[in-house]
Formats: structure tokens, C-alpha cells, sequence
């Protein structure tokens, strides 16, 4: 192990069960969401949408609203001072107010401003738009048609790029084996539980300040300041408590950000914007749903000579994060396996819905779905353990990723396997009213014996890989300061934000071990554009690695001058001094010791630096644009899920009996943090694979509220089991990689293969299309029990 | 309409539009912004408060229907100002959260709380619960509970959570007490 970060030294607070640092505020009602704050003569906006999904916009009368009581102002496209465009990568093809074109359902037309929400919705509902329809663009077929309507000037595809290792085709044309199916995900809505909402609030001094339920405050101070045509420097964003984002608060954030801080510089108000549950699903973006074509050769016995996944991903009306989603599906299609030779080719293309875009696992748990559905399908035809299939072809220290990249170190997922095996048990197997899995030797018998009444048992595995923080996405840089007052205590900023994960906490942890003191000695601010160094977005589970890094380097700085200054106070080179429980200490005269407070107070009067702004960079991607070989990602989480579920034949009901979720985190960090972020993740996956799916009619979303959008409640929670494996990475603090997304790719496809297994004994077949729900399940039995 | 009602413990006098929603009164009219607005329409559990002690879904209820009532909301849950929890990021397992609610602890301690949106509703049913049934078995706290989305957790831990403070509420009693502690989600695992 090399670097001053992976270490084997014994720690103290890292790898502790430390609760939530902000969970005290969180548990009294006493954090405030945006949609919390108040201010003197706060005025609030509310959108007038589209309603259908395609259209020529040819008038948006306001003057019907404008005469209702409490209505201050509409916005219109030509009352935005700036180009009136927000996106991630430019050129950026979304507007804040459609002016000329409607592409999906959502689209807001203007912004009503008022007195109260209620008085600017009756307002919304009051605008009068005139809009030529037209036939909607709906599938990814019919949007690659040459005779299609072009969604945007550059035509229907949004992105489209190509993954070539070795040569797939031949290796193909000489395979013992070949395994080849077509497999479909759908739409997915966040949902998290605190729907979007932003306050902006104008200074005199002609900056203005937007409070903010997001993720990635400076996209949003970039996206108000340019839309506002101001300096970012007049733009200050503060985040507010966020209830959670899962990639999700991103876009929506800086369009309805950039709405309200335009709407109150222009009336001189503060102005609050807060989504119902309704305008977040329709109005913000949803996990892309994907076709993918796939297919994989092997040998007899196992070995993977080759994969080939064609993958087009349903993008709705803009590109938002769709061409990054397009390359991480690409990079991740082979699976955390020794593969020689590799075809991917990823294409996103627009559609007149919803728009796609950032969501927890990043087009990772639709190829991952793919993937893991291929391996066992191969695993059956070759009459071999999908474990055993697994474990001979994961890949290893030393051996290239699908993009021919090389991990020296931190490449788990052989342990992952391995840990799964040793804990998994005898598979599931029992009769009716059992309720539950029973050991047996005799597997296959009792099995068949299960068959013959109503439920059905099966296991499934599947193993991931997800790439750590933004690789290919671009630079790759986290600011971090670290301040230590007088009184000892610490103050922390970071450029990422807080979100539920956790990341708070594993910074304030981070610190303590490097200051040596406590972690309530410790407060991590919210992120603050005018405080913090801009970082880039919060995504790719990239908090605890890169953000944790530049933590620890900038605690470090600051103990060299504490250090220092009790180098001086106890009579010792600075080096001889030890930061621990809150004191300094000669290393070798452990009573010798001073408070760190006292420390503080003289390193302040003797002039000394105390505080630190320090930068991790990430090594740069560097890799051939045409092929995406090269090395793109600083590390991998990788992770195997073993799911065992009962299935009711008569219903179609499927009970999970036993979840084991094993990751390579490197180093955990916080067990506590890390288990929520594995649970958590785990039924976001298992919903993505049996409960949820957005349900769109002719362009419009069905389902857009929590009666029919089934987000699991506490009934369906899973028996998940963390298992955590610890390969360090030089990547991260102390050898540790992010572990936000991984679990629910695993999850997902763990699931979808434990269905299969169960039911494929009766049926033959598996499902090849997710969610795979209870009336799906039971169709397919019931056609069984009539045919049979 | 004139209402007068205890909310947290506190007599509440004011002239307000019976018709509005108490989640609005409540958020708007008396500043307790704990309770949350998730959906709307009763299908998330966000807004729930303590109505006469039976949890109840402050987004469609009428204002008007608080006459005479007694309500708890998230912020009356914990005796606030005799702060005893400095230490809010204390190990797991320390001492700390003296002044708050045992519920409110052992959501702390078995990190049932990840974003926090939903912690208040979540909070109040259980505390509900636990004033009906003190030793709550699992299958009753997922009835209780199965109202109050969380898309954060996976609630395993908000079970266990409750369990604990189950636990700590009926005192100091050995460790084999009658709570049925197969709640899923083992987690620990490491």
C-alpha cells in the first residue's frame, strides 16, 4: 500500500459508528428546508406547464392572471435577461420558458408570481397559452426514424458514442458458447421525499442570494447568473437542508433557481418557488428507461471471451445529463469481468416526454441489469453455479477493465464473491405455509418437491462494478478549508453537499482523526457559493473520496501549524509532537501535554496560519474518445448481491427472504453511514426492479403522484446484510471509495436473476423487462398453469 | 374563525380561515415548520402530526377541526432549551440527546434519519404507537409506520430505531426482553 493516505495506522474515529454530525436538528423539526424559510414580503411563484407534450407555441396570454387578485407578475421567455438556456454540457438545449416550441408535458410556459401559492397557482391556471399540437415523439424507434420530426435542430439523437476492446466479431464467429436476449428498463422518478423548492431573496447591494434544495449549488449560481445576465460573483447560492436528490436536484434546481432569482430582482421581493409532488414528477428528470441489446461468448468452461451490448436509452426532450449517462452505461456493460474483447455502442435519443437524466447508479443498474441477466443465462446453458461462472471470471489486480484499464490495488470484486459465498447459506426451498427458507441438502429435490405447490423459491446473484467520482466527466477537483478557532473548535467547508448520505459526518470524522480531537468539536457548514471553493457537482459517489481527500489534507495543514506551535510550547521539533484527544503531546512523554485550545490561542497570537484551503485533484481521464479505452475512472466500488425470494403462484407476490449486499469501500468510513447508504440504495433497486414505473399514455405521465407510483413503503423493506470489503484505494481518506450508488445496480439485477430462478423452472423463461412486477409474475404463472 | 387549541403543551389563541389546511396554520400562522409537505394528499405521511394523540395527516385536515384539540407537533417531541445534546455527532453508543425523546435518540443512534424530511412524520406515528403499545413486535410497527414513506433509509434501521426506543422507555430491563427484535435488516455486518 502506498501514499500518506492508505495506511495501516490504527484509527480512532475513522471506521467508527458515528452518528449523523446535522441529525440533532434534523430529529427536533429544526433544520430548515427551503421551503421553510421566511422572509419580509416573500412572494411566491408557480409555473403554468405545457400540458401536452409537443407543439408550436404560438401565444402565452397573461393578461387573464394579471387580473386576479394577489398576482404580482408573470414571467414570459422575453422577460429573461439572459439567453433563456440551462443544461449541463453546452450547448445547452433547454430553456427556463419555452418561447417557440413545447418538446414534453412539463414544459413551463411562464411564471406566475403572487402573493401566496395559492393565489400564484389560480394564477397559473389562468394563463392562457395557445399551442399548435403536434404529433408527439414517444419511443426511441420512432424518434431514429429518418422521416421523424427533429426535437431540436441537431436532430433526434442526443448522444451517441462507441466502446471497441480487441474485436468482438471474431471472437464472436469462433465462440464455443453464445447467450444473446434483449432486455428493457423503464422510467424511474426520485421521489424524494421533499419535493424541489428555492427562495431567492434580493440584496441591496445588487447581489442576490438563492436558498436552494440542491445538489450542485454552483451549476445553479452559473446557470441564475448567466439567465440573469449578472457576474457569478453577485450570485451567492446557499444550500438549505436538502430532503434528498439521488442525482435528481440538479437541473430542476437551476431552472426554478434562475425563475425565482429573475422573478425578484425584477420586483424587488423575495420569491419563493416550491413544487408540488406532482409538478417534481412530471417536472424534473427521471432515470433514463433502456433497451439493450446483448450478447456474450464463452467457453465451455465459463471463461468470457467476449461481450456486445447495443443500448439505446430513451432520453426524453432534453439532453440534461444524458451524455454522461450515455458513457457510463457504455464503460460499465462488461461487467466487473476479464473480458478480451468488448462492443459496446450506447445511444441516447430525445423523445417529446420527460426529460432523463441524473439518477442514483448513472445508467449503470439498466446495463448492469443486462449484464447480470447474460451471465446467468450463460451459466444455465453451461449447467454451471452463476456463483462458480462469476468467480471464474472476475477480474482481478493487474488485469484490464472494458476500457483496458489496470487497478494495481482496491479491486475486490473477487472478495465480494467470495464473502457472498461463505455467507449465503443453503438455498431457499420450503412448502406452503413454511414461511420461510429451510435448510436442506438435498437442494434440487426439495425444489422440485416446492414446485408442486404454491410457492416457488430461488436465489439470485449479481455482481457490479461502479465507477467513482467523475472519471470521464471531466476535471475532477474538491476545495476544502478547515479553520480551527481559538477555542480549539473547527469549522469545515466543503464543495459538495449534503444531501442524506452521510457526507457531513464522514468529513467532520476525517478531520477529528487528523486533529486528533473529538468529532462534536467539529461543524461541517452547508455549502455556501461565496464560503466554499467551487467543486464541481455532487454526484458519482464521489463525496467521500475526493471530498474526504481534500478534508484530510487541509486538516492536516492546519495540524502542521498547531503542531508547530506546541513544538515551540513543549520545547520539541514539531514532528515529535502527537494531536490526540484533544491535547498536543511529546510523543515520547505522553503526560507532557497541553490543551489543543490553548495550542489554538497561541498559534493565533504568534501569528500562525489557522486555516487552510486545500485542493484534491483527481488524476485526469485520459483515453481515446472513439474507443473509450484508456483510464477513465480512479477507482471502482465493486459489489456482489445474493437476493433468495419466495414467489406465491397463485398471486404472483414475492417475498425476499434473505438480501446479502457485499462492497469494496475500500475502508469504511462510518459503518453506520455506509449500511444506510447500502439499505437505502438496495430498495431504491429492488423498487426499480419490481415496483416502479413512471406509466406514460400519448406523452403523458399516468402515474405522477405516490397513490400509483408505488415508492416501497416500510412494507416492503428488504432483510439486507452489509457485507463490507476493504481493499484500500489511493484514491480516497485512508484508502476509502464512495459507496452512494453501487448497491442499487446490485440489488436491481440480484433480484431480476432470483425471480428467473424461480420461476423458470415452471415457466422456462425469464423476464427480460423490469420492473418485473407481482402481475407480471402472476400472468406469466397463471399462462403456465393453463397451458400445463 | 376564532381557534383555541394546545399545541405542544402551549395554549393557542388566533383568528384564522377555518378552511385552511392545519398543515399551513401549523407552517405558517404559528412558524412550526417541522412538519413537512411531501405530497399533499395523505399519501406520504410527511405532514403527520399528533391529533389528541392519534396521528393524523396535517395536509387534509381543516384548521377548523383543531377547536378544542390538543396537537403535537415534531417540535414539541423534545423539551428544547434544556439542551443536554452538544454532542450531536457523538459515537454511537455515547451518552447524549439527555433533553430529547428516547425516539428521537435511537433514531440518531441507529441511523434512522438520512436527509430528515420525512423523520418528523415518521417520529410522531411512532411515538403514537408507543403510547398505544409500549413493546411494539415488528408486523406492529411496519402497520403503524406503513403510512410514512422514506426513500432514504430502506427502514430497516427505522425499525430498529423504534425498537430501541422501546427499549429505553420501559427502563432498565435485560436485554431478552418480550420485544420481538426480528425486525429485517440485520445490517451490523461488517
Amino acid at each position: 500500500m502506498s501514499g500518506p493516505q492508505a495506511g495501516s495506522e490504527k484509527l480512532r474515529v475513522v471506521g467508527a459508528r458515528v452518528r449523523k454530525v446535522d441529525g440533532r436538528e434534523l430529529v427536533t423539526g429544526q433544520a430548515r428546508f427551503a421551503a421553510d424559510l421566511r422572509f419580509p414580503r416573500m412572494l411566491h411563484g408557480y409555473a403554468r406547464r405545457a400540458g401536452v407534450p409537443a407543439g408550436r407555441l404560438l401565444e402565452v396570454d397573461p393578461q387573464p392572471a394579471l387580473a386576479l387578485p394577489g398576482v404580482a407578475a408573470v414571467l414570459l421567455a422575453r422577460d429573461i435577461p439572459g439567453p433563456n438556456l440551462m443544461g449541463i454540457l453546452p450547448p445547452y438545449d433547454q430553456p427556463l420558458l419555452a418561447s417557440t416550441e413545447v418538446r414534453y408535458e412539463g414544459e413551463s410556459l411562464a411564471l406566475v408570481v403572487a402573493e401566496s401559492r395559492e393565489a400564484a397557482r389560480r394564477g397559473a391556471a389562468a394563463v392562457r397559452a395557445r399551442i399548435e399540437p403536434w404529433e408527439p415523439i414517444l419511443t426511441v424507434e420512432q424518434a431514429l426514424s429518418p422521416e421523424s420530426r427533429k426535437i431540436h435542430p441537431g436532430g433526434n439523437v442526443t448522444f451517441s458514442r462507441k466502446l471497441i476492446k480487441g474485436d468482438a466479431a471474431r471472437a464472436f464467429a469462433e465462440a464455443e458458447v453464445v447467450v444473446e436476449n434483449t432486455y428493457q428498463t423503464s422510467f424511474q422518478e426520485h421521489a424524494y421525499l421533499e419535493p424541489e423548492a428555492v427562495v431567492a431573496v434580493p440584496g441591496g447591494d445588487g447581489r442576490i442570494t438563492v436558498h436552494a434544495s440542491c445538489q450542485s449549488p454552483f451549476h445553479l449560481r452559473g446557470h441564475i447568473a448567466s439567465n440573469l445576465a449578472v457576474p457569478a460573483a453577485n450570485v451567492r447560492v446557499v444550500q438549505a437542508y436538502t430532503g434528498g436528490s439521488f442525482g435528481g436536484k440538479d437541473d430542476v434546481a437551476a431552472e426554478i433557481g434562475a425563475l425565482a432569482a429573475i422573478a425578484a430582482v425584477r420586483l424587488g421581493r423575495p420569491v419563493m418557488i416550491a413544487h408540488d409532488r406532482e409538478e417534481s414528477i412530471i417536472g424534473s428528470n427521471l432515470r433514463h428507461a433502456s433497451s439493450i441489446r446483448y450478447r456474450t461468448a464463452a467457453r465451455r468452461d465459463g471463461t468470457l471471451l467476449a461481450r456486445e451490448a447495443r443500448i439505446l436509452l430513451d432520453g426524453g426532450a432534453y439532453a440534461s445529463e444524458s451524455p454522461f449517462v450515455t458513457m457510463k452505461a457504455l464503460i460499465h456493460a462488461a461487467g466487473p469481468y476479464r473480458v478480451p474483447h468488448v462492443f459496446v455502442e450506447c445511444t441516447t435519443v430525445y423523445t417529446n416526454k420527460t426529460y432523463c437524466g441524473a439518477f442514483r447508479g448513472f445508467g449503470v443498474p439498466q446495463v448492469t441489469f443486462a449484464s447480470e441477466s447474460q451471465m446467468d443465462e450463460l451459466a444455465r446453458k453451461l449447467g454451471l453455479d452463476p456463483l462458480e461462472l462469476r468467480r471464474r471470471n472476475a477480474l482481478r489486480p493487474g488485469e484490464g477493465t472494458a476500457t483496458g484499464q489496470v487497478f494495481a490495488q482496491s479491486v475486490g470484486i473477487g472478495q465480494t464473491i467470495e464473502r457472498i459465498a461463505q455467507r449465503a447459506g443453503p438455498r431457499p426451498a420450503g412448502q406452503a405455509g413454511e414461511g420461510g427458507p429451510r435448510p436442506t441438502g438435498r437442494a434440487g429435490a426439495a425444489k422440485d418437491r416446492a414446485s408442486q405447490g404454491r410457492y416457488l423459491y430461488g436465489r439470485g446473484v449479481a455482481c457490479l462494478l461502479q465507477g467513482i467520482s467523475n472519471g470521464a466527466e471531466g476535471i475532477d477537483v474538491v476545495g476544502a478549508s478547515v479553520q480551527v478557532a481559538q477555542d480549539g473548535s473547527v469549522l469545515i467547508g466543503v464543495g459538495l453537499t449534503e444531501l442524506g448520505q452521510g457526507s457531513r459526518t464522514v468529513y467532520a470524522q476525517v478531520a477529528a482523526e487528523a486533529l486528533g480531537i473529538d468529532v462534536g468539536r467539529i461543524t461541517v457548514r452547508q455549502v455556501d457559493t461565496d464560503a466554499v471553493h467551487d467543486s464541481g457537482p455532487t454526484v458519482a459517489s464521489r463525496s467521500t473520496t475526493v471530498g474526504g481527500l481534500a478534508v484530510l489534507k487541509a486538516a492536516r495543514e492546519v495540524a502542521g501549524s498547531l503542531r508547530s506551535m506546541a513544538g515551540r510550547m513543549l520545547r520539541c521539533p514539531p514532528e515529535a509532537v502527537r494531536l490526540e484527544e484533544g491535547f498536543a503531546a511529546v510523543e515520547a512523554h505522553p503526560q507532557a501535554r497541553i490543551p489543543l485550545s490553548e495550542v489554538a490561542t497561541a498559534a493565533y497570537w504568534s501569528g500562525l496560519p489557522l486555516m487552510h484551503l486545500v485542493f484534491s485533484r483527481a488524476p485526469d481521464a485520459s483515453f481515446d474518445h472513439e474507443t473509450h479505452q484508456g483510464d477513465i475512472y480512479i477507482a471502482y466500488n465493486f459489489g456482489t448481491h445474493l437476493m433468495d425470494v419466495e414467489v406465491d403462484r397463485w398471486t404472483g407476490r414475492v417475498r425476499v427472504l434473505r438480501h446479502l449486499a457485499a462492497h469494496d469501500v475500500g475502508r469504511v468510513v462510518n459503518p453506520l453511514g455506509l449500511e444506510g447508504q447500502v439499505e437505502g440504495g438496495s430498495l431504491m433497486g429492488f423498487a426499480m426492479a419490481h415496483l416502479e414505473r413512471i406509466d406514460t399514455e400519448g406523452g403523458h405521465i399516468r402515474n405522477a403522484n405516490f397513490a400509483d407510483y408505488a415508492v416501497p413503503s416500510i412494507l416492503d423493506r428488504l432483510p439486507t446484510e452489509t457485507l463490507a470489503v476493504e481493499e484500500p484505494s489511493p484514491a480516497g481518506p485512508f484508502g476509502a471509495k464512495g459507496a452512494g450508488e453501487p448497491p442499487v445496480a446490485g440489488a436491481a439485477a440480484a433480484f431480476a436473476n432470483a425471480v428467473a430462478d424461480a420461476v423458470a423452472s415452471v415457466t422456462g423463461r425469464r423476464f427480460t423487462r423490469l420492473p418485473i412486477t407481482r402481475a407480471d409474475i402472476a400472468a406469466a404463472l397463471a399462462k403456465e398453469d393453463e397451458n400445463g | 374563525m376564532l381557534l383555541e387549541f394546545t399545541c405542544n403543551g402551549k395554549p393557542v389563541r388566533l383568528e384564522a380561515e377555518g378552511s385552511m389546511r392545519a398543515l399551513d396554520l401549523l407552517r405558517d400562522l404559528l412558524g412550526l415548520t417541522g412538519t413537512k409537505e411531501g405530497c399533499g394528499r395523505g399519501e406520504c405521511g410527511a405532514c403527520t402530526i399528533l391529533l389528541d394523540g392519534s396521528p393524523v395527516n396535517a395536509c387534509l385536515l381543516f384548521a377548523a377541526k383543531l377547536q378544542g384539540r390538543t396537537v403535537l407537533t415534531v417540535e414539541g417531541l423534545a423539551s428544547l432549551g434544556r439542551d443536554g445534546d452538544g454532542k450531536a455527532g457523538a459515537p454511537a453508543g455515547e451518552a447524549g440527546g439527555a433533553s430529547l425523546h428516547p425516539l428521537q435518540v435511537a433514531f440518531l443512534e441507529e441511523g434512522a434519519v438520512q436527509c430528515g424530511y420525512c423523520t418528523p412524520g415518521m417520529l410522531l406515528s411512532a411515538k403514537a404507537l408507543l403510547d398505544r403499545i409500549p413493546r411494539p413486535a415488528s408486523a406492529e410497527i411496519e402497520e403503524a409506520l406503513s403510512g410514512n414513506l422514506c426513500r432514504c433509509t430502506g427502514y430497516a434501521k427505522i425499525v430498529k430505531a423504534v425498537l430501541r426506543a422501546a427499549e429505553a422507555m420501559a427502563g432498565p430491563r435485560s436485554a431478552s426482553s418480550s420485544a420481538d427484535a426480528r425486525g429485517h435488516g440485520a445490517g451490523g455486518g461488517r
